[in-house]
This record gives structure tokens, sequence and C-alpha cells, in this order.
């Protein structure tokens, strides 16, 4: 099973490059001799439960393979037990893989020692815990700095640079209080700032606002979404939240017992889902916020190449029913100034519908 | 290839019983086939005699070389001797400054240190319990008690940290220590003072390293449980941060770890002053040989007047530790450290005017002598309560009552049942409660004390541990359930448990002597005063976590009170009412055992007469009679599920 | 790595250091309390009886206000304090009712302990009747007729039997062989402590009830509850050898001070005073007296009795 498809669709907001963690056949397998498990292609056909009354096994991570892009935002989504946070783990090897290569930047993970594995942590890679994984007896900026405290930067230094950290996340004033002291949101932000006070290549976040409530979810979401706009940092993100998971992710891995069951672009998941399962869980998705033009349109006939109101591609599918119901008139979608097709309302209703062909 | 079978929770209490009914099944099985071979060899009611090994000969004979050999064998001279000369040399060290400090110094060094650490009431609180010291005429022994606590504590400390640490970091250190943990916590105080005495002979070191063991083992299970129980997520934090084992070890783990380290502390300074009191029979000095002395010539006055200072000793530092540990967390106040530093200076600044002024001593003019008034007061009471009071009978009449009616059948019935039907009961009620391994260790634990030959006496003590443990239960349960149904009641009685929980053993056992005479039925009567308020405690504590939707369901379905609290409140708080059993009947022994010193003879006597009289064959077989009795009485009562939790 | 060595190593070398490198005899370390300040300090060792406590309490009121010296008193049983006396613990044991052992391994073998002479007071141990009881009964008094009044004599505690209470533990006695071998039908109660033993019998006496205890003289207690002697077989040198064949009354022994050899030698004015501390079985009873039953300090006590026996005391300073 291969998920690194490409995309088949013309990809328009990144360019494809070279990718900062390439994951191929990783396996994760707890329980008595985990090691047979990936070998054995007997166990691996096995449903789970039948792995477990066979060995006494369970397979969190079984044979999951992608890459994740330079500067993109990857999000696993799946169910509680769905096996994303430990896979996520694994990619810094805080959960010791059973089986499969993981590299970033081209270098195999797997096979560093140990020191080479500390470097990786301190300045590759860091992570947002789903409870904050604060230390509740330091202050909020000993918190922030604390990764820079283990890399041994000094005292003035790494206060300094926790405090423009501090600012940025938007805890200014709150430096001295205590974990303790904070709100939930507050704390994720510390423990955000905490992982990008050591300037990582990747941010990892492991189900960071599933704890907390829906408004201050958003704008938490929102500050991601900030973020990323203004570091472009590659992130992976870990949620349960299929809305939070299309909001923020570039491209989608939905998890369930293990595997991967599709990955693509949040577009691709909702618009034609790979299987049953999928297609159970996007059922109730609000089609016309991910739906980009893009699928919806039809090719212009002659007459209505000039007129009419002009959408980008990618635009969504609300976006462009807001300015067809205004101009009482099919939409003109414009792509660098050259119409590329046309959206009218019957092609509109029918995504919300759900009726539209899957077209991806 | 196995399978695993995970049992269904709607299963679950038909199993249990399966199981139950399984336990008893077997062990009639095996009772059918051992018994008569038993009886047939060995028949007799108490122990019999081919069965046990005589162990006071090479005891003797040991003790014996140890004291003839400790000024000229290497093992004295190049090992315990540097031990034992240290513990001189900083017990020495701490009294010394203490007395150059001068009792304002010291007075004023408390308060201070109390205010910055916990708060302005405290701060007064702790000074006016060491001005009350010498009003009392106590200072010098408080100061030599405290002298002597300061060492043992750090010793302890620093010891059961190292153990804890090893503990919690190493799975394998910790099955291996576990045990010995767990089980060196339910030891009686008395069990530890012979071995030391045996080769430090008597005085401060032995009473310091006697501390030292009695007094390790909470801090030592406390550091393991505080590493243990860290948060996980924090430590993947950390350990996503890239941190080392030692920076996680240092910057995570152990601070995490700060509140069970600093309730750890606060277990480990209580448990060094109580036994640091009851050292005073193996020479400690201090304020716990002027109770010993004030005992021996029924003195009750005298005794108090050095009761008092251990009790507000213990309270103060018990309110200071355990104030530390909850003000952990709260944001640091500025400046703090420029207040370390006032309060420091200010300390100094005190001794060194009271240096000045030559009033280094308490003044002797200052003591409040209050042992008449007290002695006056014991006398009217044993006048008018200790017997013919009309109606419900003296006290000394009760004493008699108890026993002849509950103590005396007790104990005969006890050594009237043949040897191997106790063992038979002691391994059913240990494995109906607890596991097939709990109930070994019970039987082999028993089995032990008739080997060593203390059948008898052992049956004499357990039988008043029995009375004493059913007396407090009665007394606990109640008073645990008037505190858990009325918030007045238990305002009413905290402070009285408190005072009650943090007094020595030894204190008890005065006024019990004044009131009930000397015999068995006073030392059990001291039982049940040091035992009671552990067991209302933690009985008012299970009865009000008792999960309130539980409790409003049943009140919105009409239960009465007494129907909410016997079908709701009691089933539910079962665990923590089976805590409180257990609980109970540890604290019970360890006073029973030293009932032996106001007559409640067996055991305790034995280890009494040990030491008195240098016989330490004698006190050791009865040392670890106890030992054996109090791991039997601690694994029969000990349900299953606590062991589980403990190990999470 | 080579911070920890370093570290070790300084532990170790101040440990050494403070320790006094090689050898520690710990038989010959003081107490911690001793000679704090500068303050010459006496400890003596307080047995647990109030006779004995009477010792300490004169013996202490005069090393401190005549001689200037600070006193420290331990409450030690009788054969722990040879060895602590030994030990250079303590430095006087002010009564001993006579430790045939002790003497051979601490006086002969050893000597780390010295004689200190008489105490003055000749010590007797038996059993007692209270004489309200002796007078209603005389034939109580001979052992023989014991068992005519077992019945009187039972308690609670003695079960089926008749109660022969005895004290503290630490005390000499062949109680139990003597109920044996004598075939009495007594069972011994230990009341565990003096203490005990003290408070059992005054409440006997106020309702004047029949008992029967193992006690000694001198004792101040007689004053309070007039007690008479139970005639045992007589004593006769050696018939108490075999602790198990015991069938004879306990001896008179003249009770003897012992101590610590250093401190006889170096103890200067102190050692001298408790050298020649002597005084009567009166003398002892009167301060015993106030300390138990008028319930003075010892100071108080021993203080009372100094200012009005000058004549007796002088001649031990001089």
């Amino acid at each position: 099973m291969t998920t690194t498809t490409q995309n088949t669709t013309p990809e328009t907001r990144k360019p494809p490059t070279a990718p900062v963690f390439s994951v191929e056949g990783l396996w994760k397998v707890f329980g008595p001799k985990a090691h047979r498990v990936p070998a054995d292609p007997e166990l691996t056909a096995l449903a789970p439960a039948e792995l477990r009354s066979r060995t006494g096994c369970t397979a969190a991570v079984r044979d999951v393979s992608f890459d994740v892009r330079k500067g993109e935002v990857f999000v696993v989504m799946g169910l509680s037990g769905s096996g994303k946070s430990t896979l996520v783990r694994c990619l810094t090897r805080l959960i010791e893989p059973t089986a499969g290569t993981i590299a970033i930047d081209g270098e195999d993970v797997r096979a560093m020692d140990k020191s080479r594995l500390r470097e990786l942590r301190r300045h590759r890679a860091a992570m947002v815990f789903q409870h904050f994984g604060l230390l509740p007896h330091r202050t909020v900026l000993d918190n922030v700095a604390y990764g820079l405290e283990i890399q041994g930067v000094g005292k003035a230094e790494r206060r300094q640079r926790a405090a423009e950290v501090v600012a940025k996340v938007g805890l200014e004033g709150m430096e001295h209080r205590r974990p303790g002291q904070l709100s939930g949101g507050q704390r994720q932000r510390v423990g955000l700032a905490r992982a990008l006070a050591v300037d990582p290549e990747v941010l990892l976040f492991d189900e960071p606002f599933s704890a907390l409530d829906p408004l201050i979810r958003r704008d938490m979401q929102e500050e991601v979404v900030r973020l990323h706009r203004e570091e472009g940092r590659t992130m992976v993100f870990i949620t349960h939240d299929l809305n939070e998971a299309l909001k923020l992710g570039d491209r989608i891995a939905l998890m369930r017992d293990g595997a991967v069951v599709q990955l693509g672009t949040p577009e691709e998941i909702v618009g034609s889902p790979a299987d049953d399962y999928v297609r159970e869980f996007v059922r109730d998705v609000p089609r016309e916020q991910v739906m980009t033009v893009r699928t919806a349109m039809r090719a212009a006939s002659a007459g209505e190449q000039g007129n009419g109101p002009a959408v980008a591609p990618d635009a969504t599918v609300s976006e462009a029913i807001e300015a067809v119901a205004r101009a009482k008139a099919p939409a003109r979608v414009v792509d660098e100034g050259r119409c590329v097709g046309v959206v009218d309302s019957e092609a509109l209703l029918e995504v919300v519908a759900g009726t539209a062909k899957e077209t991806v | 290839m196995a399978t695993i079978t995970a049992p269904t929770p709607r299963g679950l209490p038909a199993v249990l019983r399966n199981r139950a009914v399984a336990k008893l099944a077997l062990l009639v099985l095996a009772a059918a086939i051992l018994v008569p071979l038993a009886n047939a060899r060995w028949a007799s009611g108490s122990w019999p005699a081919a069965l046990t090994v005589d162990v006071s000969e090479p005891l003797t004979t040991a003790s014996t070389w140890i004291i003839d050999n400790r000024d000229s064998h290497p093992l004295f001279l190049y090992f315990f001797g540097h031990i034992s000369n240290a513990v001189v040399v900083c017990v020495r060290a701490v009294y010394l400054v203490l007395l150059a400090a001068g009792w304002a110094g010291v007075t004023a060094a408390a308060a201070l240190v109390a205010w910055r650490v916990t708060g302005l009431r405290l701060a007064a609180g702790t000074g006016v319990a060491f001005l009350a010291c010498g009003f009392l005429g106590m200072w010098i022994p408080t100061m030599q008690t405290l002298a002597l606590m300061v060492v043992a504590v750090l010793a302890s400390v620093v010891v059961g940290a190292l153990l804890g640490l090893a503990s919690g970091l190493s799975d394998r250190m910790d099955r291996a220590l576990r045990p010995v943990l767990d089980t060196m916590q339910v030891l009686p105080a008395y069990a530890y003072l012979l071995p030391v005495v045996l080769v430090f002979g008597m005085g401060v070191p032995a009473a310091v390293l006697a501390t030292v063991v009695y007094a390790a083992p909470p801090m030592a299970r406390l550091t393991a449980l505080g590493l243990r129980g860290a948060d996980k997520e924090v430590l993947e934090a950390v350990e996503s941060l890239g941190a080392t084992a030692r920076q996680r070890l240092l910057t995570a783990r152990i601070p995490l770890a700060r509140k069970e380290l600093l309730l750890g502390l606060n277990q480990t300074i209580m448990m060094a002053l109580s036994m640091a009191v009851i050292a005073s029979v193996i020479g400690a000095g201090g304020l716990g040989d002027r109770v010993y002395q004030a005992l021996a010539s029924v003195d009750v006055g005298a005794a108090l007047t050095a009761g008092i200072p251990i009790v507000l000793l213990a309270v103060v530092l018990d309110r200071v530790t355990g104030a530390a540990g909850e003000r952990l967390g709260d944001e640091p106040q500025p400046n703090g450290r420029a207040r370390w530093v006032y309060a420091l200076t200010g300390a100094v600044a005190v001794a060194v005017a009271g240096r000045l002024a030559g009033r280094l001593d308490w003044p002797d003019t200052w003591t409040l002598n209050f042992a008449g008034p007290v002695n006056r007061a014991v006398d009217w009471m044993t006048d008018h309560l200790y017997s013919g009071v009309p109606v419900i009978g003296g006290t000394a009449d009760w004493a008699a009552h108890f026993t002849t009616w509950i103590l005396d059948p007790l104990r005969d019935g006890l050594q009237w049942l043949p040897w191997w039907s106790v063992l038979l009961i002691v391994a059913t009620l240990a494995w109906l409660i607890g596991t097939w391994r709990t109930a070994l260790t019970a039987v082999l634990a028993m089995a032990a004390i008739g080997v060593l030959g203390v059948w008898q006496p052992s049956l004499d003590t357990l039988s008043q541990v029995l009375a004493a443990v059913a007396v407090t239960l009665v007394l606990g349960f109640a008073t645990g359930v008037a505190a858990a149904r009325s918030d007045r009641v238990e305002r009413l009685l905290r402070p009285v448990l408190d005072v009650f929980q943090t007094m020595p053993q030894f204190v008890y056992l005065i006024p019990v002597v004044a009131l009930f005479g000397v015999g068995r039925a006073p030392a059990a009567a001291a039982a049940v005063v040091y035992a009671l308020p552990a067991v209302v405690r933690i009985t008012t504590q299970g009865l009000r976590q008792v999960d309130p939707a539980a409790m409003e369901s049943a009140r919105s379905l009409g239960a009465t009170p007494a129907q909410q609290l016997r079908q709701v409140q009691l089933p539910l708080a079962r665990r923590a009412l089976l805590l409180a059993v257990n609980q109970g009947v540890v604290l019970v022994l360890a006073v029973v055992i030293i009932g032996g010193l106001v007559g409640g003879g067996a055991l305790g006597y034995e280890v009494v007469f040990g030491l008195a009289q240098g016989d330490l064959a004698t006190g050791l077989v009865a040392g670890a009679a106890i030992v054996c009795l109090g791991l039997m009485l601690d694994r029969v009562t000990q349900p299953t599920e606590r062991r589980a939790k403990k190990g999470a | 790595m080579r911070l920890r060595t370093t570290a070790v190593v300084a532990a170790v070398s101040s440990l050494a250091l403070l320790t006094g490198c090689g050898a520690a005899d710990m038989t010959k370390q003081t107490s911690p309390f001793a000679n704090a300040q500068g303050a010459r300090t006496v400890t003596l060792s307080v047995q647990s009886w109030v006779g004995a406590q009477a010792n300490v309490a004169v013996a202490q009121y005069l090393l401190e206000h005549e001689l200037g010296y600070r006193v420290d008193t331990v409450q030690i049983d009788e054969v722990p304090a040879w060895d602590a006396l030994s030990q250079g613990r303590v430095d006087a044991i002010m009564e001993d009712w006579g430790h045939p052992e002790e003497e051979q391994r601490y006086i002969k073998d050893k000597k780390t302990i010295v004689n200190g002479g008489d105490l003055g007071v000749t010590g007797h141990i038996g059993w007692f009747v209270p004489t309200y009881f002796a007078k209603e009964h005389p034939d109580v008094t001979d052992w023989k007729n014991l068992n005519k009044y077992a019945d009187r004599m039972r308690t609670a505690e003695s079960g089926g039997k008749g109660q022969l209470m005895d004290g503290s533990p630490s005390y000499v006695t062949n109680d139990k062989a003597l109920v044996k071998n004598l075939g009495l039908d007594y069972q011994v109660v230990f009341a565990g402590s003096e203490a005990a033993q003290i408070t059992q019998i005054k409440q006997f006496a106020k309702e004047k009830k029949p008992f029967l205890t193992y006690w000694y003289e001198p004792q101040w207690l007689f004053k309070k509850v007039p007690m008479t002697e139970v005639k045992l077989p007589a004593y006769k040198e050696g018939c108490d050898a075999d602790p198990e064949k015991v069938a004879c009354a306990y001896p008179h022994t003249p009770l003897q001070k012992y101590l610590n050899a250093d401190f006889a030698r170096n103890g200067g004015d102190a050692a001298a005073l408790l050298k020649k501390f002597k005084w009567t079985t009166e003398d002892q009873n009167e301060v015993s007296l106030m300390i138990a039953d008028q319930k003075l300090t010892p100071e108080e006590a021993a203080k009372k009795w100094v200012d009005s026996h000058e004549s007796t005391w002088k001649a031990w300073l001089s």
C-alpha cells in the first residue's frame, strides 16, 4: 500500500521540493516479540483483532509511507487509537519504530546514534503536546527558554531569545507567571513558544488544541495559520478534528487502525474519498468551504468569456456562490488574467448537495 | 501461540465469587491433607517443640563476642567506630551551634525561617512554641533532642533520597527495594532498637542510627513515588527537546517530584521525632529521657512537662514542612531572596545580642512549674475516676472488665487453638483478601514465630492487638461517620486529631497508667488512643470522597440518612475503610509493644527485658517475632487493590 | 566525570579528617552533649527506681552548686549502664545491686570501670504483703502458707491463680523459678516498670485489698504502704547459683558505686565527691519520699535534704 501518490491535479499553492521527512514502510508494533510481526507476511495481512489474539501484539502504525515537503502543513488525521500520536513520536524516535525507514533531509533517523539523535531533537524538530508538557515549577519565560538551556545557551541570551518568542505568541506581561496560573490557551501558547524558541526546521504538533475550549481552539488555529504564513516553517500536525485538519492542512493523511487510508489535499479527501470509511467521515463537511471552483467549473462557452464576476481557481465554492448570487450570473474562473472556465449556480449547487461527480 | 482472553467486566463479580470459593476449596483440600499429618506428628495445642530452633545460644555468644571485641576488633575500630564517631561529632557540632546561638537566637532563627517558608501566623506559633519549651524548664533537653533530630533527619533524607533515586530510576532496584521498604513501614519502632544497640552499645550513636533506619524508608518510598509518578507528557516534552539523561533528572524529574520530596521530608521528620523519643530507652538523652525518667516515678506532671515540648516541636515541624509543600507552585514573591537575607540577618543579630547580654542559657527564674497542679489534677482523677464511680464504675473497673471479659478469653482462645489451625486461619484471611503471595508471606511469618519459640507470648500480644483494634475500629468508624456527616464535628475534631497524630507514641503511656493502672488493659488503651486519629481521618475522608452523584441519586430516590450511609456511602468507601483497618492494626501493634513498659507483658515485655538486662538474645528473638507479627498482620489486612495501585 | 571523582575524593578525605584517620575506638567516645561550652560536665546514670534518683539528685545538686559542674543525667537500665559506663558515655553509677558477670568483665578483664565504694545502704529483695493483711492473717508471712491465700490474691491479670506482682524487667528476679520450685499456686505478673507497680500497690492499699508483691528495701513506699516480708527458705551462699533451680530467699546486698576508670583518675573534685558519697537508708528514703510522694522535683528534694544535713555532705567535699 503506497500513499505517496503524486497529486494529479496541478499544484498551484506550493511547488514540490525535496521532502523534509520521508517515511517509508513504517511499523510500530507493541507487544511481545514485536519484531516478528512486520517481517512475517502472514501476520501483516491479519486484521488488528486477529493479530492481537494470535500474537498478543498491537500494531499502532502499520506500513505507513509519506513525505513531508518543505514549507507545508502536513496533517495526520484519525480517530483516537488510529495510531497518529504514535506515528508522530516515531519521527524523532520518542517511540522507537519497529520497522521501516525515516529520513530527515535525506539522513536516516533510525541509524542515528544517541548524540546525533539529541542534535535532531534539539535543533531540527520541536514538538507541541496535547497537554502542554510544561514544567510546573518554572516561570513562563524559563519554560520557553528550557530548550535553549538544554542546548547549553547562556542565561542572558536564552532569556532574551525566549522573551522575543513569548512576545511573538502574544504572552507579553506573563513572563513571570507559573503554568498553573495560566488558562489552557495561554499554556498552549507557552508550549508553542517553547518549540519555536529553538528555531526548529520542523514543528510537530500532537493534537495541540484538543484540550481547549472551541473558541480558544479557533484562536489558536488562526495563530498557527498566521505563524505559518509569516515564517513558512514546515509543520506536521496531528489532530482528530476533521475541520481542524481541513482548515490547516496543505495535505492530509487520514489514518485508521494504524494505516493511512487516504493521503491528499483537503479537496481531494472531501471531493473524492478513497473508500466508504473516508466518505462516511467527510459526509457532514460543509463542502462548499473546502471544494474549490476548479473542481466545479466547466469549460466556458464563447459567450461567457467576458461576462460575469471573476473568481480565482482556488477560491472556495462558497465564495463563488456569494459572487454568483450577487451577480445573478455564472462566474468566470480567472487564472493569471485568463479565463479557464465558468461556474454557474447549478454546478455550485451540485457541489453543496454532494451530487457532483468525484472529479479528483 | 498463546491466546489471551480479556475478562469481560460484566462477568467479573461471578468470576470473583468463583475465585473466592475456589480459594476456599483449595485451602480446605490442603488442610484436609496436611492437618491430620501435622496433628499426628506433632500433636500439641501450642507450637510443637520439635519444630523450634533455639537461637538464643548463638545470639548470646554473638552479643558477648561483640561486647568483648568492641574495643579491639578491626571491624569495630575501622568501620563502626568511624560511623559512631561521625555521629558524635555531628551531633555535638549542631548542639554547640544551638547553645552558642542561645535561646533568643534559636527562637528567632526558627521563627524567621517559619516566616519565610510559610507565613506570619506560623512564624508566631513557632516562636511561641520555642519560648514555651524554655518556660517549661526544658530548654537544654529540647536543644539536645533538636541536635539529635537535625543530624538524624539529614542522614535519613540523604539515605532515603539516594535509595529512592535508585528505586525511582531503575526498575530492578524498585522490585528489590519496594517490598523491603513497604515492610519497614509497618514495623513497630521498638523492633529497630535492638540490633543497633547490639553493635553500637547504649548512647547517642545508636539512637541516631536507629532513628535513621526508622525514618529513612518513607523518604525513599516517596522519592521513588515522585520520580515514577511524574507527568509522562512533561518527561516526553523534555525528551523531545533533546535533553540528556542527566538534564532530564535534574531539570525535570526531581523538580517534578518536589511535592513528594517535601512530603517525604515531612514524614521523615515526624518519624524521626517519634523515634528520637523512643530511643531514650537506649540512651538518646534529651526530652525523651525526661519523659522516660518521669514515667519511672509515676510523675505525670513531670512527664507532661517534658512531653509538651515534644508535641510542640512535632506540631511546628509538621506545620512548617506541610505548609511549604502546599505553597509549592504559588507565584514566587518579589524579592524573595532579599527577604531571606533579612531573616537570616535578623536571626544572627538576635543571637549576637543575646550573647552580648550574657543571656545564652535560659534564665532559671523564667521557668513555669506546672507539674504540681497537673499532679494534683491527676491525683484527683485517680481518686475519683479510678474506682467506685456510681453506675458506670471507675476506670480501674473498666480495665478489669476489659481484661476479664475480652483480653483473657481472646488470649486463652488463641493459645488454646491448635497451632496448625492458627496458620490455617491466617492463610484463609490473607488469601481471601489478597493473593496467594500475601497469604504465603503471612503464613511463613506466623510459622517463623513458632520456630523462634515465642509462640505463646506472640499469641498473647496478638490477642491484645485484636482487642485494641476492635475497640479502635468501633470508636473510629463511629467518630468518622459522625465527622463525615457534620462539618461542625469535623471542624472540632480536626485540631484534636492533628495534635494526637503528631504526638510521639511514648507520651500516651503516662495518662493511661494513671487511669487504668497496670496490665494489658492500659497498654491496649494507649494503643487505641494512638491509632484512633488515623482511623477517624481515613474513614472521614473515605466517606466524604464518595461520588456526590451517587449520593445525590440516593437522596433523589428518597433514601433516609441511615439508608444512604448503609447502602451507598459505606460500600463505596470500602477501600478507605479497609485501609483504615490496615493502618489501625499497624499503629496498634506499635503501641501494644511499647505497652511492655506498663505491664502489657508478652513480646513487648521481652523486648524491654532484653534491653534492660542486656540480654540481647531474648530481645532480638522477641524483636524478630514482632517483625513477623507486624508482617503477618499487614498482609492479612492488606487488600490487593492497594498493592496494585502502588505498583502503577 | 572528573567533577564527580573530585567530589568523592573530597568527601572521603574530609570524612577521614573529621573522624581522624585510622582506628576509631567507639568505646572511648563520650556523649556528644558532655562538656559543652567549656563547662565541666559529669554524666550520671539514673536507674528507674526512685532510690537511685535520690542518690543522683543529691549528687547532682552538690556537683552543680558546690563544685560548679554541669550534670547530665541519663536513664539507663542496670546492665546496659555498665556497658555505657565502660564506654565513658556515663561517668558514674551511684547504686548497683550486684552484677558479678559485669564486674568480672569490666573491672577485672577490661579495667574500664573501678569500684567507687559503698553507698552506705544495704539492699534487700523479698516478697511482701501489706501489713494490714499480715496483722489479720499472721501466718501469711510464711511461704508455706501462701497457697492458702492464693484465692484472695487473685486479679484479672493472674487468672485462676494468685498474683505475685513483679516490677520492672530490669530488676534482678528469680520469682518465676521460685514460684515453680516452691510449688506455689501463683502467677507472676510483670508490671513492666516500677512506676506501674507502685501505682498498683497504692491502689490496692487504698482499698485495703490483700496483695503479694516483689519488693525491696530501702524503699520510700514502706512509709506510705507498710508492708511485711514473707519468709522464704533462708538464703545460703550459692543457693541462687542456678537460676532454674533457685528455691531460697534473696541475699542482703551492700549497694556499691561504680566509676568509669578514666573519670576516676581524671575526674578531679567531681570524682572525689562521688567516691566519698555515702549516706544511710534513712537519708535516701527521705529524699525518695519527697520526690515520689510529695512530687517535688529531684532538685527541690535534694535542696531540702542538703539544707538540713550539712554535716553529712560536708564530709564528702573535704
